[in-house]
């Protein structure tokens, strides 16, 4: 037990933790690996946008999952993409919301209409500053360039683009190490369920001036 | 080595050890049983009889370190389940090898005199029996929900300090019985020894066929062997008591073949549960959960614990007629 | 890939997949598209697999299709979120009103088990007043059923999914001991606990659908907690692992990745058959009666999309109502965080429960009743309601991200008010099969959101009494579709009556969630299956009566007379 608001200091709550090093252990079953590792295996080339809509993506991407540049990067961008090239749908969408692909082409091309409207620039080169400033603006509805048609910008934030760069983001390992998820579990699940409880296979948390102590109990996870 | 890694080891070390004992208290004696045997047929059924206390009094010797063995592996298993996040959580695991060792040492022990060690061990086990099962309540009744169905099922088990207070007192008896081998009857306190030992295991085995019907509950006896367990031991509970009751000089032989199923019923129960372990998802496999998560391997054999002390107190009931 | 569930149908050729083991196929009997049978079934979730199991074990010959793949889910079930969408029905839908439901996830199944095979496994009886709210509670509508059947049929169910639930239930009538023993809890149900026993209400451990102890071929739960993305334990009890198994058994034949598109009526005004998808090609199987089970969106959806010049408002829509009194559940929540580390990943996401505010009439502004229950997001999850819910993005939502082992949460099921103007329509646009997709309109109305916001002050209370920090509210969320075919006693205010029968045709059923007339606040799953299985005994004994033939030869009569009905209601 420990006083959470201190760790926020604590850049790395989980130092060490990995949880691919349970790859092949009892934690991960033979389908689990073959899905992670088609995962870990997408490159940042685009199948499904232009290299302009992608551009302007990993930039949106960047803003709403921000990852710091010391450690291995989370293809965001990517992941999408390769949603929208086969054709994953989340199986709903507004009225007046197009289905997804098109959904994103659109809301790709009204930001980058936007930003060349408010600061002559593609979203792309602007400054994250003002890329910020565009984001709130389509977050609050107070976006309406002809290139939203029957889209409302709002609902393009909240439903499309935050919902999938999210999602994105956190299907992927080192999102799970950052926050210390057990991650895969099966054949193996959990025994300790109580409060502060802890299986020897499950991240250890870094209690401020313990870092070590738990980087050295991570680097056994398995 | 990592806290972590300590504990992986302690626990391992615990279970080894156990195992170890467990067989060596099984082993038969060699060599000098059957001299002694023929020397004891040959002595008059009255009177002081070293022989046959000293002899009863190593049986519980062995009792108790079975019982011991399997508190030893059992708490090993289950205190590294909980991360022996209290320090006190080790005692059981130093308490129950002490009283091993103390047992085997009594088993190898001919004298017929009480040993000061061996009592003060077996007085500590006893009384960390006790403290425990006042642990194990706490940690019942401070829980959310206190002391309700969950936590009976999945907190601390009430029953199990109990092992190593059954353990401490069988070995105690053991000792008292050394002690009267020159005295004209095996006693305890003023009290008939063989008696008093068959009443307290009588007891021993209603409490831990308690202990075991709970936990069979809380499995819902999904498999009709769980049964089993709950019905034998009180039946031989019920036997026990009799010949406590009015046994004196008689040879119980019913009461004797029942002991020795349920020493077979504790035995073939680890069986029992190392299949029930490997019905879990993963099996054998998945041991590291699957080893905590499935039915305990080392609770059976704590019935062969008291069905050896049962059979010790029939063996001194039916050679001497006062016991 | 020889065996692709999503792609290729894998019950055929006389075997289906056996769900036990990796690889493995169980022998079941086939039925040819000409040959007609006595039930064909559309959809085989909560409903319809129970239906399935239950009138193949009674000797009738079945044949239940579903849209969905059959899995093995011990090898077809990765332990990850995102690839266990392949689970869920993301068939195109439009949603409106004024407060769009999210659907895709939480609500929907496409696989033989329907929705069951990644529920949540919370199994609660209704509260009996509720089968007469109208009457007895003053809101709402009134079930043509008797609490006390239902309660023996509750009992069958809990016994045939093995309900692992408390020794004693604190809430209701009496009801027979659970077969199986509760789960342990995790911190997250403990913080539940802890909360309501601060404010002096009870709790207990929630009845679920997974074992807590071996059964057959199926494991014990281990704990992973990927219970709603599906589980590859088998410790699940999902429709795949024991209603559907026991139907094959029985001899009834599943024909996965089929796709039921439109049901046929004949001259007489009976279905015929139904027109399904299978293999890039569309078949039509005879059948001399069709019962739909395709959940509270798919089933007016195919009513309404095999409208006929006799039925010009879709089937069994002589009273208007189908599609209408769509009821969802309202899903709030109230979140925090504690010192203590919960990792609430571990284990069933609800394994603490109070029901609370269903059975207390006292001290409540609004109509209806709601339980709540501890949560277990995963990463992709809570993620996403960080973001969507609590509108974080950015560094906040990253830094906000790493306190997800210390996050504690309570959510409500809560009961929703039918109403009409909550419903099923369909869209003008089409989906891969060519046909038309569902329009789904859902409104709040004022009780609902009175309901709503007491639950959010009394979690709010309880959250904080248990020790949490930081609490926020969740504003908008919904759980479970009801309604949509609701059943009753008068053929002018429902759809099908107490046998799930429809009023206008005979030989039409309906037996899933749709028929539900009110929702109550529970889980609805184990009162859908408690109401097949009385559906099943129902038409057993109609069949030895003989008026499943009888009312079958005589049913243009009424029908005429429902086709004025509809006239003069449109």
């Amino acid at each position: 037990m420990h006083d959470r608001s201190r760790n926020r200091i604590t850049q790395d709550r989980y130092p060490d933790y990995d949880v691919l090093a349970k790859r092949n252990g009892p934690s991960w079953n033979d389908k689990t690996r073959e899905v992670i590792a088609r995962r870990l295996s997408i490159d940042s080339q685009p199948l499904f946008f232009a290299a302009e809509e992608f551009e302007t993506l990993t930039a949106i991407a960047a803003r709403i999952v921000p990852q710091p540049a010391s450690r291995p990067q989370i293809p965001v961008a990517a992941l999408i993409d390769r949603k929208l090239h086969e054709g994953v749908s989340d199986g709903y969408r507004l009225a007046g919301m197009p289905r997804e692909r098109e959904a994103w082409r659109r809301g790709l091309h009204a930001l980058d209409a936007e930003a060349r409207l408010a600061f002559s620039e593609r979203f792309a080169g602007l400054s994250g500053a003002q890329q910020d400033e565009l984001l709130h603006r389509a977050e609050a509805g107070r976006l309406n360039a002809p290139e939203w048609g029957s889209m409302r910008c709002s609902d393009f934030f909240k439903r499309r683009l935050l919902h999938d760069i999210v999602l994105a983001y956190y299907s992927h390992p080192v999102a799970w190490n950052e926050i210390g998820w057990g991650g895969p579990a099966s054949p193996r699940g959990y025994v300790r369920l109580d409060y502060n409880e802890r299986d020897p296979w499950e991240a250890a948390e870094a209690r401020p001036g313990h870092e070590s102590e738990a980087a050295r109990t991570n680097r056994h996870v398995r | 080595m990592s806290r972590a890694v300590e504990r992986d080891v302690l626990a391992g070390a615990g279970l080894a050890l156990s195992v170890l004992a467990a067989a060596a208290v099984l082993a038969p004696k060699a060599g000098s049983s059957r001299i002694r045997s023929q020397r004891i047929a040959a002595l008059p059924r009255s009177g002081p009889q070293p022989r046959t206390a000293v002899r009863a009094a190593r049986r519980l010797n062995g009792a108790a370190g079975m019982l011991a063995a399997s508190v030893l592996a059992d708490s090993s298993v289950e205190h590294y389940r909980g991360s022996f996040k209290n320090r006190a959580m080790y005692t059981p695991l130093v308490v129950s090898a002490l009283t091993l060792a103390t047992s085997l040492h009594g088993t190898s022990d001919m004298r017929p005199l009480a040993h000061r060690l061996r009592d003060g061990c077996y007085l500590l086990a006893a009384a960390t029996g006790l403290l425990g099962t006042g642990f194990h309540f706490y940690n019942v009744t401070k829980k959310v929900g206190g002391f309700s169905w969950q936590n009976l099922f999945y907190g601390a088990p009430l029953g199990a300090p109990m092992a190593i207070l059954l353990s401490g007192l069988l070995g105690f008896c053991s000792e008292r019985v050394r002690e009267t081998a020159r005295s004209p009857r095996p006693e305890m306190f003023g009290l008939p020894a063989a008696r008093t030992i068959a009443a307290v295991t009588g007891a021993g085995l209603l409490g831990t066929s308690g202990e075991a019907g709970l936990l069979h509950f809380r499995g819902a006896f999904h498999n009709p062997f769980m049964a089993v367990p709950v019905t034998l031991p009180p039946i031989g509970a019920a036997l026990l008591f009799n010949a406590a009751a009015r046994g004196q000089g008689r040879a119980h032989p019913f009461t004797r073949a029942w002991m020795w199923l349920l020493t077979a019923m504790g035995l073939a129960g680890v069986g029992f549960h190392a299949y029930g372990v490997s019905r879990n998802m993963g099996g054998w496999r998945n041991w590291s959960q699957n080893v905590l998560n499935g039915p305990p391997l080392p609770a059976p054999p704590s019935f062969t614990g008291l069905a050896l002390a049962g059979l010790a107190a029939l063996g001194l009931m039916r050679e001497h007629r006062d016991a | 890939m020889y065996d692709d569930a999503l792609h290729m149908p894998r019950a055929r050729q006389g075997q289906a997949p056996d769900v036990f083991r990796p690889g493995g196929w169980v022998p079941m009997r086939e039925y040819r598209n000409d040959e007609p049978v006595d039930f064909v079934i559309v959809g085989t979730g909560a409903g319809g697999g129970t239906l399935a199991c239950k009138l193949a074990e009674y000797g009738f010959s079945v044949v239940a299709f579903d849209a969905g793949p059959y899995f093995r889910p011990l090898e077809d079930f990765a332990s990850d979120e995102a690839e266990q969408t392949k689970l869920y029905w993301t068939d195109d839908r439009i949603v409106d009103g004024a407060n769009p439901l999210q659907l895709g996830s939480n609500n929907s199944g496409k696989a033989v088990g329907g929705s069951t095979v990644h529920f949540a496994m919370v199994s609660l009886r209704f509260r009996p007043e509720w089968f007469k709210s109208r009457t007895v509670l003053g809101y709402g509508a009134d079930w043509p059923l008797d609490w006390r059947e239902m309660w023996d049929y509750y009992t069958e169910v809990e016994q045939a999914l093995k309900i692992s639930g408390p020794v004693t239930y604190p809430w209701g009538p009496p009801r027979p001991r659970y077969p199986y023993r509760a789960h342990p809890l995790n911190a997250a149900a403990r913080a539940l606990a802890k909360g309501c026993e601060a404010l002096g209400i009870d709790w207990t451990e929630t009845p679920l659908a997974t074992i807590s102890a071996p059964r057959g071929l199926a494991h014990p739960c281990v704990y992973r907690g990927f219970c709603v993305t599906g589980c590859s334990t088998n410790a699940k009890q999902s429709a795949l692992v024991t209603w559907i198994p026991r139907a094959l058994a029985a001899g009834a034949e599943i024909r996965d990745l089929a796709m039921v598109g439109r049901i046929e009526v004949d001259d007489n005004g009976l279905v015929s058959g139904v027109h399904y998808h299978r293999d890039d090609g569309w078949h039509f199987q005879r059948a001399r009666n069709v019962v739909v089970a395709g959940y509270a969106i798919e089933t007016p959806r195919l009513l309404l999309n095999s409208a006929t010049d006799r039925y010009r408002d879709g089937l069994a829509n002589s009273s208007g109502l189908v599609g209408k009194n769509l009821m969802t559940q309202s899903n709030q929540a109230v979140w925090g965080v504690m010192d203590d580390e919960v990792r609430s990943y571990k284990g069933p996401p609800s394994l603490a429960i109070t029901e609370h505010w269903n059975y207390a009439d006292k001290g409540k502004d609004f109509f209806g009743g709601y339980a709540y229950m501890s949560q277990g997001p995963l990463p992709q999850l809570w993620a996403n309601t960080q973001a969507s819910a609590h509108g974080l993005w950015g560094g906040p939502l990253v830094e906000e991200m790493k306190n997800y082992n210390h996050v504690v949460g309570l959510k409500i099921v809560g009961e929703m008010l039918p109403q009409e103007t909550s419903r099923v329509t369909l869209a003008d646009e089409v989906d891969q099969y060519g046909l038309r997709i569902p329009r789904v309109t859902y409104s709040w109305c004022d009780n609902d959101k009175r309901l709503i916001d007491h639950s959010l002050k009394f979690m709010s209370r309880a959250l904080q009494a248990a020790g949490a920090k930081d609490l926020w509210i969740q504003e908008d969320d919904t759980c479970h579709l009801n309604g949509t075919a609701r059943m009753g006693d008068d053929a002018g205010t429902s759809v099908v009556n107490a046998d799930c029968r429809s009023w206008d045709i005979p030989n039409l059923w309906i037996c899933d969630g749709s028929v539900f007339p009110t929702v109550g606040g529970v889980n609805p799953s184990l009162t859908i299956q408690a109401i097949a299985c009385r559906t099943a005994d129902r038409i057993r004994a109609m069949a030895r009566r003989g008026e499943l033939n009888r009312s079958a030869r005589r049913s243009s009569a009424p029908i005429s007379a429902t086709t004025d009905a509809t006239a003069s209601t449109a």
